[in-house]
């Protein structure tokens, strides 16, 4: 366990680092000598730790046949005739053998993995096997508990207050004393709204008669129905959804999404509405098939999945995905799974890939939804309709260019497969082609549509029997083969009417028969060759007959019956069965580009010309005249492709068939198939079902952590085994039952916290507490906390009188030179270039979900308070209000000052202070700006109590 | 999961039971975020370099014109190879022979060409590894690997990791400093952003074509009060802060960051003078020679000098040694931009009893193909090379590395590394070792994993280790 590893004297410092201290706090009570041994808590997070890694969930890497976090596993007689776990038995049990011994070849965990299990930790696993051995699963896969409060000691507190009162009362502690209005309003305003109250708004509170939990209630329910607290908490979902505004992976310089904007904005909405969460889910993850109508402004939910980091290789993108939906949503590492079983969870990888297969066949489609009834500028219509025509007949023209080459080259591409050169893997592109470069994607597109024809196929039926002769005597099989062919062909007499508009054709294509026969192949790849003559012939055939039959047409052309033998290649049946794989929409090279990245195979000289028709739509939807639209998915509706496992996560190397389906972790009673054409959606609803054990548990926490800084489980991205256990299970259990009670309201959830008596107590440290319950795991005191970048920066100006209260569509983008006095909220946020801002003061990485942010205090950030433009306009911008001009006098105006910066007066001394510090300057004029500067530069702006 | 929360627990719980009050929190916590060592100070094990320049030479230097003669390449100069060309990002031809001469220099032979005469006397110093390889051939996704040691992910970069790792060894200074000037490489900050350890551990781009070092740092100075008028708000906020700090005895969190504007406010007098090179003396900047590469260079030692723990120095922005055309010109052209200062920086090094502390590492993000790129649709062969994943070299030198070494090989025409291939991973792992680091056991928990720079790869190349 993480909490000894400091004291272990052979370890280098690293390992106290590496190994974590998230299961903290069920050792702080467990401690305490408490003679029975709790699995969950104790014993599963020594196991998992440092066990699971090769005696855990995962099939491939498991070493001596030992499986260790079932009870099976652990119980049963390995190969060497030991037994890890003999209940009763702890001398009798390898597991307490091999983790204690000193012998380095037996010590387990091996030395080279840096790990070893201290006294305690040993002693803790004796326990649990004379105690029997057993096993329980793990909390969080465990069913919602509906909970009742312990029996009540204060009548006064809510039922919340009661859970927690129980555990500080177990350890001889109780809550602080309540805070002060002014601090309370503060406190509030920060957490609900994400600025500071206004001095009216202290005032009123704190002069309000009304007992404080009816005073603060109103102030509560202000909060929530300001406008503000979408902005506030739907900064929080944003950092979880890994909300950008650039595409990310630009090679130079970035890429801006025309309409990620569209998917803030919903998500700020959707907090002020109060949007019930399972709806805010299904809607993020499946609204296109909720059945909306075409524009519903809720479609745009959908950014939730499309505004992830766009890498070049599918699967990345996919696994964005599902990292998001899993760690974000459910609280578990399913990414973990993408290579191998999960090493410490019962997340196999055929689970990683049935979210996968869920997710795989959805793409963005070119033509997006508008968001509701919007203005349409006749500008941007027609514009649109230019670039669009544009795009549109560039990519026609070059695309027949393409295929007409491919049509070609069919005999380079089944060449290739003759020699049986391997799958490619054409999940990424960045190869630039020539016309004779063979192009993976239609090699993989050729393998797949010979593999799906019938063996009675007249042109490739002889194909699937030549491919199967013997090498060694290939041309002599291969004559005897063509021979039987043409026999049942029959008389070869009787093609000559089929090629006469004729619709019968003979059974096996006498062409390909013939090729091969003339070109006596000594091998299969010969065979190609042959094919791809015919094919070559075929094609410029067809191309002449064209040419003909148009010509005919031209002023003083000379008219050819129909029938008439000249038309004898458009005519003929024979023909037509091989035209058919080189110009039917199925054949392998009719590639439409309906995905644009398919784009990237034409040849290099006009690849990025016919790209740049795109970028000019894109462009012009970036523009200011273009009227929103939703970022939507949609579900292909050809046949899905069969799915399969990746092995190692690598595409081209397939394991076990999967369909798509929940985690089996989460589906008692066996995963079920999610249906086609609703498999988001059933994906969603198998998330929001009320039976889920972990979605309700991960948002209250995750509501809890953004109120009292942490959650009440400390990893709230990580529920598994490896993960903290809650602080207050029962709890935790609670607020997701009461969760549903309120029909998934997240702002009940909020009054419910903060009417509680724990979040209203007072946050002054208490040192006889804290060498209790150092991490303040059982809230004694509400933490303190400091302003994150987007709180900070709108609390100044805020301060200043400058904030605009509207926001919302385009993002603003800010300069050193000079501020947009908007919400954060509503900044460009750039993925490939992380500014400034965002790298000094912690900002979400908007790469990956960050469902909690670190938080550093480094000398940058204190450089930006003591040295910034920004900081000291505000400054500025405050001492020139008309209330701080108009003040009568220094006193009236320090005070004034202070009710803007700090909601609060300022006493004697503070007072002296300033009067000091204005008097004393040398430069009057300038210091009463230098002055606030130095208030907005102060610790008190930037802590709440 | 966010680890800041685990180590400074773990630090915390560590610091209670070794009979330290809350009050030292306040600076544990600071030292830690700040970056003191999560490697220890003293690693894994004792290594000998302390610091690393890595000169990035982004867009590919050939390795077949510099490092690697092929006399089988000039023999065959304007045929088609005996086997079919590798795969690369364009078409390739027949062999280009190298347009420069290569001689061997030293007591250790080791060959360079004409397009590095400085350096070449410095081989004796340098080990140069012949036969790396990458994945794939593209610049980014090839960046993207040397740089974090995975060409998808966002994942952290080289010099966070040490940061984070072993820490600074001056508050000062940022502990990961990226010298590129006028602009940004191929793959921008993604080269060397910090991913999921905390953002202080990022790069810090410095554009060396600003020549003024107050810029060069963001909100160092301020442009508004002078030295008198901030001295006396400083007191003021001090003022401010203790009385807050008294009403609130004991907080850990509003000492730390009254510590944090103590640090600020020297870093303003103090911090700019390690990127002033003017500072230097001119028999210095002579050795160094002048012109933006050269300058950096120097700029990089300053750093080093100072305690800065990971300083990349690139050529510039885009992707300057990516010469599809031309190649005699064009790899002339970028060598001698940066030859003299890179022979300068290892003697300069070691003049200072500094090169043993210091890994020096030259690198491009791939090679090129020995075999001359065919131009676009319909044109002819560019003289240039096209990137080349299969096999390259580089050279690396201090901190550790036996001089004079040369290890690995490409086949007989420079196209891949076929003796001791060495991957990105090995590459890492090295240089982990060689700061005292086992690459196996630098792991940090994020999203319910452990990660590593070396992910699941890596082993150690002994035969460059003194």
């Amino acid at each position: 366990m993480g909490s000894c590893r400091g004291e272990k004297k052979t370890g280098v410092p690293l390992t106290w680092i590496t190994f974590v201290m998230l299961q903290a706090p069920c050792f702080l009570f467990s401690e305490s000598s408490s003679p029975e041994v709790d699995f969950r808590s104790e014993v599963l997070p020594i196991l998992s730790e440092n066990c699971f890694h090769c005696h855990g969930p995962d099939s491939a890497d498991r070493k001596a046949g030992l499986r260790l976090d079932t009870v099976e596993g652990a119980h049963q007689t390995l190969e060497s005739g030991e037994i890890a776990v003999v209940g009763s038995h702890p001398e009798k049990s390898a597991l307490v053998d091999r983790v204690s011994t000193s012998d380095p070849d037996e010590r387990m965990p091996p030395p080279e993995t840096g790990k070893s299990l201290t006294s305690t930790e040993i002693e803790t696993l004796r326990r649990w096997i004379s105690s029997g051995g057993h096993y329980e699963e793990h909390w969080a896969f465990l069913p919602i508990q509906p909970q009742s409060p312990p029996g009540n000691t204060d009548p006064t507190g809510s039922e919340i207050d009661r859970f927690l009162v129980a555990a500080l009362a177990d350890r001889g502690l109780a809550f602080s004393p309540p805070a002060s209005r002014s601090r309370l309003i503060r406190r509030a305003s920060f957490d609900l709204v994400g600025l500071p109250p206004k001095w009216s708004e202290v005032k009123a509170f704190v002069e309000d008669p009304a007992p404080t939990q009816e005073a603060f209630a109103r102030v509560v329910d202000r909060l929530l129905a300001s406008p503000a607290y979408g902005e506030r908490w739907g900064r929080h979902w944003l950092d979880l959804a890994r909300y950008a505004d650039t595409h990310g992976a630009s090679a130079i310089g970035f890429t801006r999404f025309a309409f990620s904007y569209t998917y803030r904005d919903y998500v700020i909405k959707a907090f002020n509405e109060d949007k019930p969460y399972d709806r805010f889910l299904l809607e993020q993850i499946a609204a296109d098939q909720l059945s909306l109508e075409e524009n519903d402004p809720s479609l745009a939910a959908l950014g939730f999945l499309t505004i992830g980091r766009q890498f070049r290789n599918r699967h990345d993108v996919l696994d964005d995905q599902i990292d998001v939906i899993t760690r974000g949503l459910l609280g578990l590492t399913v990414s973990c799974a993408r290579c191998h079983d999960h090493k410490f969870d019962p997340i196999p990888t055929a689970d990683y890939y049935a979210l996968h297969a869920t997710l795989a066949n959805s793409e963005m489609p070119a033509n997006l939804p508008f968001v509701g009834d919007v203005d349409i500028p006749e500008a941007y219509a027609s514009e649109f309709a230019k670039r669009k025509r544009l795009r549109d007949d560039i990519v026609h023209e070059q695309g027949e260019v393409f295929r007409g080459r491919l049509r070609m080259q069919a005999g380079l591409y089944l060449a290739e497969l003759a020699k049986g050169v391997p799958e490619q893997d054409t999940s990424t592109s960045f190869l630039s082609y020539r016309t004779e470069d063979l192009r993976p994607v239609i090699l993989e597109r050729w393998r797949t549509y010979l593999k799906q024809l019938e063996a009675s196929d007249p042109v490739f039926g002889p194909w699937h029997q030549l491919a199967t002769l013997n090498p060694d005597s290939y041309l002599e099989d291969c004559e005897a083969l063509i021979a039987k062919l043409e026999k049942e062909n029959g008389d070869p007499k009787k093609f000559e009417e089929e090629h006469r508009f004729a619709t019968k054709a003979p059974q096996w294509n006498p062409r390909i028969l013939e090729a091969i026969r003339k070109r006596k192949p000594a091998s299969f790849v010969e065979v190609a060759e042959a094919y791809g003559e015919v094919f070559g012939q075929v094609h410029r055939d067809w191309l002449r007959s064209l040419l003909d039959a148009s010509a005919e047409a031209a002023p003083g052309g000379e008219l050819v019956p129909d029938q008439d033998a000249r038309h004898r290649i458009v005519n003929s049946a024979i023909e037509r069965q091989l035209r058919h794989h080189l110009y039917a929409p199925t054949s392998p090279t009719s590639l439409s580009f309906e995905n644009p990245k398919d784009l990237m195979m034409l040849n290099r000289g006009v690849r990025d010309p016919v790209r740049g028709t795109l970028g000019a739509i894109d462009g012009l939807n970036r523009g200011n005249t273009a009227p929103p639209r939703s970022m939507i998915l949609r579900e292909s509706t050809s046949p899905p492709k069969e799915s399969f496992v990746f092995l190692r996560g690598n595409p081209v190397a397939r394991g076990e068939r999967v369909e798509p389906a929940f985690l089996s972790a989460l589906s008692p009673n066996g995963p079920v198939r999610f249906r086609d054409g609703s498999r988001r959606l059933d994906l969603a609803k198998a998330i929001v079902d009320p039976g889920n054990p972990l979605t309700r548990r991960v948002v209250v926490n995750w509501i809890w952590q953004h109120h009292f800084e942490s959650g009440l489980v400390r990893t709230p991205d990580d529920f598994g085994t490896r993960g903290a256990p809650p602080t207050h299970p029962e709890l935790l259990d609670y607020l997701a039952e009461s969760l549903l009670e309120d029909g998934w309201s997240m702002k009940k959830m909020h009054r419910r916290i903060m009417l509680s008596k724990a979040y209203q107590q007072d946050s002054t440290e208490r040192p006889a507490a804290r060498n209790k319950d150092p991490d303040n795991n059982l809230l004694w005191r509400m933490p303190k906390r400091k302003l994150k970048l987007e709180s900070m920066r709108d609390a100044l100006l805020a301060a200043s009188g400058e904030l605009r209260e509207e926001g919302g569509g385009r993002p603003f983008e800010e300069t050193d030179e000079k501020a947009t006095p908007q919400r954060s909220v509503y900044a460009f946020i750039n993925r490939d270039v992380i500014s400034d801002m965002a790298a000094t003061f912690d900002g979400a990485d908007p790469s990956a979900c960050t469902v909690k942010r670190p938080e550093t205090m480094v000398p940058q950030q204190t450089l930006f308070a003591l040295n910034s433009d920004f900081i000291q306009d505000r400054a500025r911008a405050l001492v020139e209000l008309p209330e701080i001009k108009d003040a009568s006098g220094d006193r009236d105006r320090i005070h004034r000052i202070y009710h803007r910066v700090y909601g609060r007066s300022p006493d004697q001394e503070e007072l002296a202070v300033a009067l000091a510090y204005l008097s004393d300057s040398p430069d009057p004029a300038g210091a009463l700006p230098q002055f606030v500067h130095a208030l907005f530069a102060a610790n008190e702006f930037h802590f709440i109590d | 999961m966010t680890e800041p929360d685990i180590h400074l627990t773990s630090r915390r719980r560590f610091l209670r039971r070794s009979g330290l009050g809350i009050g030292s929190l306040a600076f544990a916590r600071m030292a830690s975020l700040d970056g003191s060592a999560h490697a220890g100070d003293a690693g894994h094990f004792p290594g000998k370099a302390k610091a690393v320049i890595h000169v990035f030479l982004n867009g590919g230097m050939s390795q077949v014109d510099t490092f690697d003669p092929k006399p089988e390449l000039t023999r065959r100069n304007g045929q088609m190879l005996p086997f079919d060309n590798l795969l690369t990002e364009r078409r390739t031809g027949v062999a280009l022979a190298s347009p420069f001469e290569f001689r061997k220099h030293g007591e250790s032979g080791i060959p360079v060409s004409d397009l590095f005469p400085h350096l070449a006397k410095c081989v004796d110093k340098m080990a140069v590894i012949r036969s790396m390889h990458a994945e794939l051939p593209s610049h980014e996704l090839s960046l993207m690997l040397m740089n974090s040691g995975d060409q998808r992910l966002v994942r952290p970069s080289v010099g966070s990791w040490l940061n984070w790792g072993m820490g600074s060894e001056n508050h000062n200074l940022p502990g990961f400093v990226v010298l590129c000037p006028g602009g940004l490489p191929v793959g921008g900050t993604n080269n060397w952003r910090s991913a999921f350890l905390p953002g202080v551990y990022q790069g810090t781009l410095i554009d060396t074509s600003e020549k003024d070092p107050a810029k060069l740092i963001s909100h160092i100075r301020n442009e508004r009060l002078d030295t008198a008028e901030q001295s006396r708000q400083f007191e003021l906020l001090r003022t401010l802060n203790s009385g807050h700090l008294e009403r609130r005895p004991g907080e850990a969190a509003l000492e730390a960051r009254i510590k944090s504007f103590e640090l600020a406010y020297r870093m303003q007098a103090e911090a700019t003078d390690a990127f002033d090179i003017s500072r230097e003396p001119a028999s210095i900047r002579e050795l160094y020679g002048t012109g933006q590469q050269n300058e950096q260079l120097l700029m990089a030692r300053r750093l080093v000098e100072q305690g800065v723990r990971f300083v990349q120095v690139w050529h510039g922005k885009g992707q300057p040694w990516d010469s599809h055309n031309n190649i005699k010109d064009s790899h002339r052209k970028v060598a001698g931009q940066c030859d003299q200062g890179l022979a300068a920086l290892l003697v300069d090094l070691e003049q200072r009893g500094m090169l043993d502390e210091t890994l020096v590492i030259c690198s491009g993000e791939f090679g090129r193909t020995p075999t001359v790129e065919l131009g676009v649709q319909g044109g002819g062969a560019t003289l240039g090379r096209d990137h080349n994943h299969w096999g390259f070299s580089l050279w690396m030198a201090g901190g550790g590395i036996k001089g004079g070494t040369i290890h690995g090989a490409t086949d007989e025409f420079g196209f891949k590394a076929v003796e001791n291939p060495v991957s990105i991973h090995d590459l890492h792992a090295t240089i982990l070792h060689l700061l005292g680091i086992d690459h196996k056991r630098m792991t940090y928990r994020y999203a319910g994993r452990d990660f590593r720079l070396t992910d699941v790869h890596g082993s150690v190349v002994r035969q460059v280790i003194a």
